[in-house]
């Protein structure tokens, strides 16, 4: 990994449903605030399970501290817009009426992608929020939704300045899309196991990404890569085995049939690395091991957080080459 | 029942469940499993992304029906042969095709260009799942199918499908649209400051906040398709009973993960509650767990990370070799296990919940990419207890 990705601000993890996105989120956040950076982690659509993975409990719309120097936030779009509403009407009784309106009800319904950029601009106000002087967070890791739903939202803001005439939501846009694509704060990772759909689809959203929403790439995290490896040598010796046991030739042909299991893992997931290698430039690949756990805990998190500080001391396989989304 | 009986005695089948479970492989793997009975089958997806192509070995699955031929597959002299056809349901097309059917003449061009339909058509939540139901229903009504099996969107909530028909009423409620389709928006503001007061007050607002031209959008739209909504409710009327008759069956696809297992309860608890019948479960990708059978020496029943020692020796023994080989294989070995241990702890608590009678099937963690018939057929000892493909 490139220092220079993670020095900066602001964090957006996307991937295909089932990945792992919010375990790797939660393992960089944890990362981040070790290296003693005051960390925001953010989830979309508040679910609850990245503030459990780093060891806090259920959901909180103000950032809730799990960890020195790390928080958890849960941002709901609806919660996000009443909250922006607020500041448009400040009188208490009236947002009140206009919130129990099925009126007001229906038009965030039908407008036009206007939860979507309210949920960014959430993400846009605490990555710019100032305190005493300085900026709030050193660093944000927002956990977003899978990839179709994440990419609603990166473009909603660009979206949201063609499709709204001059209004306080159009100029809250053109400073959003500002920010998401700045290279020296935004970096978008990708996440991704090395297996036939989710890679087809990583490199359909990292196409996505850069040439049509022109948004900064950051790493591309292989998640849950089989390593070991057995040598058919190995594997017949056991299959030959006879003189055994009856009671142990059951469990010897269990260990048999792991091992090849295991194999198959290894090269589907060598194949797949190296169409990830090809096919995302000069993206960091950074690979976290699959981990066999009876029950995938906060323990496991810091697990990988430090198999990820392993990643960034080695330097990324590929961050010798090119320069894209480097440091400035 | 078991879920053979099940896929034999309806229908339609809704494969539901959230992302990455493998729905869309065991939504094909069921259609070809009808189709090798016999029936005549279909497959329907509206996920725009490949996975139902790729799944069927397919390069691409444009818009439109496409015949899979079984010729792969199918057993000599088997039972009469079925057919399979993949359809991919293209969601603004679908809509655009309402627009053609109901919109007059000289307002079409005009919806279709309208940002605000646009919208709707295309990242409306519960929009796509909408379309999906409403040609389910025209392939239902058709006759031409005896099995219709049905993959759901990778939503983020697998429940928006299920609601899809209830929330797009409400959206299209009419209370609600006959105030968009008066003249305020288009009159300005004179016309907006003879409102109700509270309502005059929040359009004022909204505007101020989003640009004048969102609201005139909508009720150009909604002024231009009065028509349409006339009888839209009687339409999502005709969803619902489709989605709730005795034909259909609702089939949970699950992985053995903790958080998926969550979402899948969840899931079941949610379609008792919308009386959506959940009539079987597939869990997908399960490790299996070793147990001893009286086996001397080897501990109880369970086998855990304390026998790493022992099962090495064991190991060590028959292949001979070197004790680091060994002891790899052992350690493989309960790595595994530790997984089908974790895994069957939540299984068994999962099942508790469910209703009762419904039939429960679980499919191995295939150590390779399914996606041609020939895997898609593989997965059917496990799904129904036998094959039904040439071997």
């Amino acid at each position: 990994m490139r220092p220079s990705l993670l020095q900066r601000r602001l964090h957006f993890m996307v991937g295909k449903g089932g990945v792992g996105k919010t375990t790797v989120a939660a393992a960089l956040a944890l990362l981040l605030a070790r290296r003693g950076r005051r960390t925001l982690a953010v989830e979309m659509d508040a679910v609850g399970r990245l503030p459990m993975l780093l060891g806090g409990r259920g959901v909180g719309y103000v950032p809730t501290e799990v960890a020195p120097g790390l928080h958890v936030l849960s941002i709901d779009g609806r919660a996000a817009l009443e909250e922006y509403l607020g500041l448009i009407i400040p009188v208490k009784r009236l947002l009140t009426t206009v919130f129990s309106s099925k009126l007001y009800q229906y038009f965030v319904a039908a407008a036009p992608g206007l939860k979507e950029l309210m949920t960014v601009g959430k993400i846009w106000y605490e990555a710019t929020r100032e305190e005493a002087g300085g900026l709030c967070w050193d660093a944000i890791v927002v956990d977003a939704p899978a990839t179709g739903h994440s990419l609603q939202y990166l473009r909603m803001p660009q979206a949201a300045r063609e499709a709204f005439g001059a209004g306080l939501v159009q100029r809250e846009a053109t400073k959003i899309t500002g920010l998401l694509r700045d290279r020296r704060t935004t970096a978008i990772h990708l996440v991704t196991l090395a297996e036939e759909m989710p890679v087809t689809e990583t490199l359909e959203t990292r196409t996505q990404l850069v040439e049509t929403l022109g948004l900064p790439l950051g790493f591309v995290v292989v998640n849950r890569v089989h390593r070991r490896r057995f040598s058919p040598g190995v594997l017949e010796r056991l299959h030959a085995t006879t003189a055994v046991p009856a009671a142990e030739r059951a469990l010897l042909a269990c260990v048999a049939e792991r091992a090849t299991e295991e194999n198959g893992w290894a090269s589907i997931n060598e194949a797949h690395l190296g169409r990830l290698r090809a096919g995302t430039g000069d993206a960091p690949l950074v690979e976290l091991p699959f981990l066999f756990v009876e029950e995938f805990d906060h323990s496991c998190v810091e697990q990988l957080a430090r198999r990820l500080e392993g990643e960034v001391g080695a330097g990324a396989r590929s961050a010798a080459r090119g320069s894209e989304g480097g440091a400035p | 029942m078991t879920l053979r009986e099940l896929i034999d005695r309806h229908r339609v089948v809704i494969a539901a469940g959230s992302g990455g479970v493998g729905k869309t492989t065991v939504a094909a793997s069921v259609a070809l499993w009808g189709a090798l009975g016999g029936r005549r089958t279909v497959v329907i997806t509206i996920d725009p992304a490949r996975r139902l192509a790729d799944s069927l070995g397919l390069e691409m699955l444009g818009a439109g029906e496409r015949e899979i031929s079984l010729a792969g597959v199918a057993a000599e002299g088997g039972p009469p042969r079925g057919s399979l056809v993949a359809l991919m349901l293209d969601q603004k097309g679908a809509w655009d095709a309402l627009i053609e059917r109901h919109a007059p003449a000289d307002a079409r061009a005009r919806i279709l260009a309208n940002p605000f339909y646009q919208h709707l058509s295309q990242s409306f939540a519960g929009s796509h799942e909408y379309m999906a139901i409403e040609q389910l229903c025209v392939l239902v009504e058709s006759g031409r199918f005896d099995l219709i099996v049905v993959d759901t969107p990778p939503t983020r909530h697998a429940l928006d499908f299920l609601e899809a028909p209830r929330r797009i009423g409400d959206f299209l409620d009419r209370k609600i649209i006959r105030w968009f389709v008066r003249p305020y928006f288009s009159a300005g503001w004179s016309a907006l400051r003879a409102m109700n007061r509270t309502a005059g007050f929040i359009l004022r607002r909204l505007e101020q906040a989003t640009g004048v031209s969102a609201l005139a959008e909508i009720s150009d739209f909604f002024s231009s398709m009065s028509e349409l909504f006339e009888n839209f409710q009687s339409r999502v009327d005709r969803a619902h009973e489709v989605l709730r008759g005795r034909e259909t069956a609702f089939v949970l696809v699950s992985g053995p993960e903790e958080q998926v297992l969550g979402d899948a309860e969840y899931l079941s608890t949610k379609m008792a509650e919308l009386r959506m019948p959940l009539k079987g479960v597939v869990l997908n990708r399960v490790h299996r767990e070793f147990r001893p059978r009286g086996g001397r020496g080897l501990g109880g029943d369970v086998l855990g990370p304390e026998d790493a020692e022992q099962v090495a020796q064991v190991v060590a023994r028959a292949m001979g070799g070197s004790g680091r080989e060994a002891r790899e294989l052992a350690e493989n070995f309960l790595d595994y296990q530790a997984l089908a241990r974790g895994e069957s702890l939540r299984i068994e608590q999962f099942r508790i919940g469910l209703p009762r009678g419904v039939p429960v099937v679980q499919v191995p963690n295939f150590a390779r990419d399914v996606h041609d018939l020939v895997t898609l057929a593989a997965m059917h000892p496990y799904l129904f207890g036998t094959g039904r493909a040439a071997a």
